[in-house]
């Protein structure tokens, strides 16, 4: 009892730190309503890095640095870091590009769904009906067999590679060599102090290992256990925190229309998130979650991470990602592609009895 | 991870390459010849001085637009516009340019179009500190046109071109507030 | 206990009535088929000559009939016959410049359905009076004296706004210029750009809608001409109906009209034709007719129809 207090204290922790810093890394900064945004930040990054050309969004967020290398840290400190893997390596990777996807058709991850709802942002409601979809199809495919296999521990600490992929961000980002690229205007050029970001990247990194908190797996967990678990107070928690702070901060703008970032065509945000949350429980946790597991030594969320780098180049590249004039046809077609994908995993990995 | 010879033998490759990674990142940058360095990728830079070039060229080809405009000629600009976009089609400066030409001329619905194709084009319009920003006349045109168009629309509900101007109008709403673009 | 040939008797009689039932069917339903859709036309007013108009309108015609279930005929019709043809009841519907809207509104009631989009200011339009660039007319006091081209008398952005802005700026056009001419023919927009381009005059009455077409065509260029003045912004073309139409045909022509888009197409000469890019038109528009006031206003003033007094 006193060990689910102490986690029960720990995810109301997190919860209040996510939404707080989602907040105030946006009054700081950050995009509107992007205080944190796991997608927008990945773009960006990948941008930064010169997986893509457009040239608003090339920044290299310290934020995403923090989660992964914070994870790494409290994992070490707790002995919790160990290289595991081997499960569906290739699927992982394939479902990091289509959560990019998934994300980018609604503009903005799950943390960003609740900070544009927190912050009055009603058109992020579709979103939310979407994620809730996704998340109860996922759990339906779970107990109808399909799962990816699980993962095992690795020799030869495979887990450090992706922690080591962002100690080196985390050298570009403080040395600054040419070829990384620094946006002048647009969203990429917005951005809180970097020592702020990394900051708060590293206390939301080591806490959300700590807690385990993941958004997708709050409400996984609230439709398979109700009030008892520790995750939906997190969620509620973090709810609370941001509604309270955007107030206070007068960010709090509630309406459908006028919304930074946000567009009108409601069924795609649906599906966007419904795409995002039914492969977040297939691979065991939403975007945000992946980067903490990535860091924990996860090398199979190690590659969702890398799928989602790659994700974040193919959007803006080819086009796919929506705007607030709406939904371009190249994203849609992506995103069925993506609804395609998880079907035909699901089939394809389901356990059946013969 | 020290049991044989094999593994010194790693251990010197991974300490020698350290050292030599080390040496290059801190003092071999000092030492780099000037035809090498010449080559070297800076693309922050690259991408600013595109980025000013830019700036530049488009105000030098829409000059003429604008001392028509400075004339008082309006309709003579939107003809020279005209002029321009068979040789630069699809320029976003050239939507803006139009869209404050049919602003000041009173074709407030126009104009919101005009604005609404440069933005998607180009999102430093709605950048309150790039050179080319138009943040706060895209602001003013916004609140104007919401405040004309709901008691019209309020009266002809059915009227597309209305929902279609409010629709834009909420675009550049949206566009203004800021986010991820 | 019934026979064997009772029964066959009975499915014979059975038979016998659905067949007649059958055949019923068919006729009613073949009655319904060849029952003729109703025959109306719509009087589009000439801008230059008939084939111009049957060639940008027919398309648009057929597109209307096929939307609305009417069979509607094209009819060309020049611009001073047009309101005795109306009153005499000949056109359902109407294609009209914007000030004929008006006269055929006052005079013989008639409904606004939807004004035509084109150019840039969309469904409205504005008459400018214009120089060469190397006249030496710089404003509009410094025509006074010379030699000035006008369009048709009945074009509201050819004649009637320019009109009217002389007057605004205190200049009467029978008395303060050097003598004032309407070419003749057709295509007069045209000719008075050509007539003030090649000296012939010194000002011109130019729609604006003819400057940008002819500008985007490359037959002028913006440094060519100063605009000495610009009327405001008055409703472009307009199709209208008129007042005994029965109101849910009004009502499924205004629909149509405001659906166009640009691939719709129609079947003219066995050839799929897209209708807007043959009526030269971006599109329609719903107005009300109180925007149409300031073209009522300009013609108080200029004293031309349908407030002309003698």
């Amino acid at each position: 009892m006193r060990l689910r207090d102490n986690h029960l204290l720990t995810v109301l922790t997190a919860g209040i730190a996510l939404g707080a810093l989602g907040v105030l890394l946006a009054v700081w900064g950050n995009p509107e309503n992007s205080g944190i945004c796991v997608s927008c930040f990945i773009e960006n990054s990948s941008g930064a890095l010169g997986f893509h050309g457009n040239e608003r969004m090339q920044y290299l967020r310290p934020e995403l640095i923090g989660f992964v290398l914070g994870s790494t840290l409290a994992a070490i400190a707790f002995r919790e870091f160990h290289s595991r893997g081997g499960s569906a390596p290739l699927p992982r990777l394939v479902s990091g590009v289509f959560l990019i996807v998934g994300c980018a058709i609604f503009i903005g991850c799950p943390i960003k769904l609740f900070l544009r709802l927190t912050a009055g942002d009603l058109t992020a409601v579709a979103g939310l009906l979407g994620l809730l979809a996704g998340v109860w199809a996922g759990l339906r495919g779970l107990a109808h067999g399909v799962h990816l296999g699980r993962n095992s521990r690795e020799r030869g600490g495979s887990g450090f590679l992706v922690p080591g992929f962002f100690l080196l961000l985390l050298g570009f980002l403080l040395l600054r060599p040419g070829f990384v690229i620094f946006s002048q205007a647009g969203s990429g050029a917005r951005h809180a102090p970097m020592l702020l970001s990394l900051g708060a990247g590293g206390l939301l990194g080591a806490l959300a290992q700590r807690s385990r908190f993941c958004i997708t797996g709050s409400l996984r967990d609230t439709l398979l256990m109700g009030r008892r678990t520790p995750l939906l107070w997190g969620l509620l928690a973090f709810v609370g925190v941001a509604v309270a702070l955007n107030l206070a901060t007068g960010l709090f703008q509630p309406g459908l229309y006028g919304q930074p970032g946000a567009h009108l065509e409601f069924a795609w945000s649906f599906l966007g998130m419904l795409l995002v949350g039914w492969i977040s429980v297939l691979i065991g946790g939403c975007p945000f979650r992946q980067l903490i597991k990535a860091g924990e030594g996860d090398a199979d969320a190690g590659l969702v991470v890398l799928g989602m780098f790659l994700g974040g180049a193919l959007v803006q590249t080819w086009g796919l990602t929506a705007t607030a004039a709406g939904v371009p046809m190249n994203g849609k077609i992506a995103l069925l592609a993506g609804l395609l994908f998880v079907l035909g995993s699901s089939l394809l990995f389901r356990e059946r009895a013969d | 991870m020290l049991q044989d010879r094999y593994d010194k033998l790693l251990w010197l490759g991974l300490l020698g390459v350290i050292g030599t990674l080390g040496f290059f990142l801190f003092a071999g940058s000092v030492r780099e010849s000037a035809a090498v360095d010449a080559g070297s990728l800076d693309r922050a830079m690259e991408q600013e001085l595109a980025r000013q070039a830019k700036v530049s060229f488009v105000e030098k080809i829409y000059q003429p637009v604008s001392k028509l405009r400075q004339e008082g000629q309006l309709q003579s600009a939107l003809l020279k516009l005209d002029e321009l976009s068979v040789r630069y089609p699809g320029e976003a400066h050239g939507a803006i340019l139009k869209g404050e030409i049919l602003l000041e001329m009173g074709a407030l619905d126009a104009a919101v179009g005009s604005f609404v194709a440069a933005v998607q084009r180009n999102g430093d319009y709605v950048d309150q500190h790039h050179p080319l920003s138009r943040f706060e006349t895209i602001r003013q045109l916004v609140e104007r046109g919401l405040r004309e168009i709901a008691p019209r629309l309020q009266a002809h509900p059915d009227n597309p071109a209305l929902a279609e101007s409010r629709k834009q109008l909420f675009y550049l709403q949206s566009r203004l507030a800021g986010g991820c673009e | 206990m019934p026979t064997f040939s009772s029964c066959v008797s009975i499915l014979r009689q059975g038979f016998g009535r659905l067949a007649i039932f059958g055949l019923l069917l068919l006729v009613i339903a073949g009655c319904e088929q060849t029952k003729e859709r109703p025959k109306l036309k719509i009087g589009y007013m000439n801008c230059n000559n008939e084939q111009e108009t049957r060639q940008r309108f027919v398309p648009l015609t057929r597109y209307l009939s096929e939307q609305v279930g009417v069979d509607f005929e094209a009819v060309p019709v020049d611009t001073h016959d047009f309101e005795d043809r109306f009153k005499a009841g000949e056109f359902a519907f109407t294609h009209t410049n914007s000030l004929l809207y008006v006269v055929l509104h006052e005079n013989q009631k008639l409904q606004l359905l939807s004004a035509e989009k084109r150019g840039h200011f969309g469904a409205r339009s504005a008459g400018a009076i214009i120089a060469r660039a190397d006249s030496g007319i710089t404003k509009l006091e410094d025509i006074r004296g010379k030699r000035m081209v006008f369009g048709p008398m009945m074009a509201p952005t050819g004649y009637l706004a320019q009109y009217d802005l002389m007057l605004a700026a205190g200049i009467d056009p029978e008395r303060d210029l050097g003598y004032y001419a309407i070419p003749s023919g057709s295509f007069k927009h045209e000719k008075l750009v050509y007539g003030l381009y090649f000296g012939q005059f010194d000002v011109a009455a130019a729609p604006v809608l003819d400057l940008e077409v002819m500008a985007k065509e490359g037959k002028i260029t913006a440094e060519d001409f100063v605009v000495l003045a610009q009327s405001e912004l008055i409703p472009y073309c307009t199709f209208g109906a008129a007042a005994e139409t029965d109101p849910e045909l009004v009502a499924k022509v205004r629909k149509a009209l405001l659906g166009l888009t640009a691939d719709a197409t129609a079947l003219v000469d066995g050839e799929q034709v897209r209708v807007l890019k043959a009526a030269w038109v971006d599109g329609f528009e719903e107005l009300l007719d109180s925007d149409y006031d300031p073209i009522r206003e300009m013609a108080k003033r200029a004293n031309m129809p349908p407030y002309q007094k003698f």
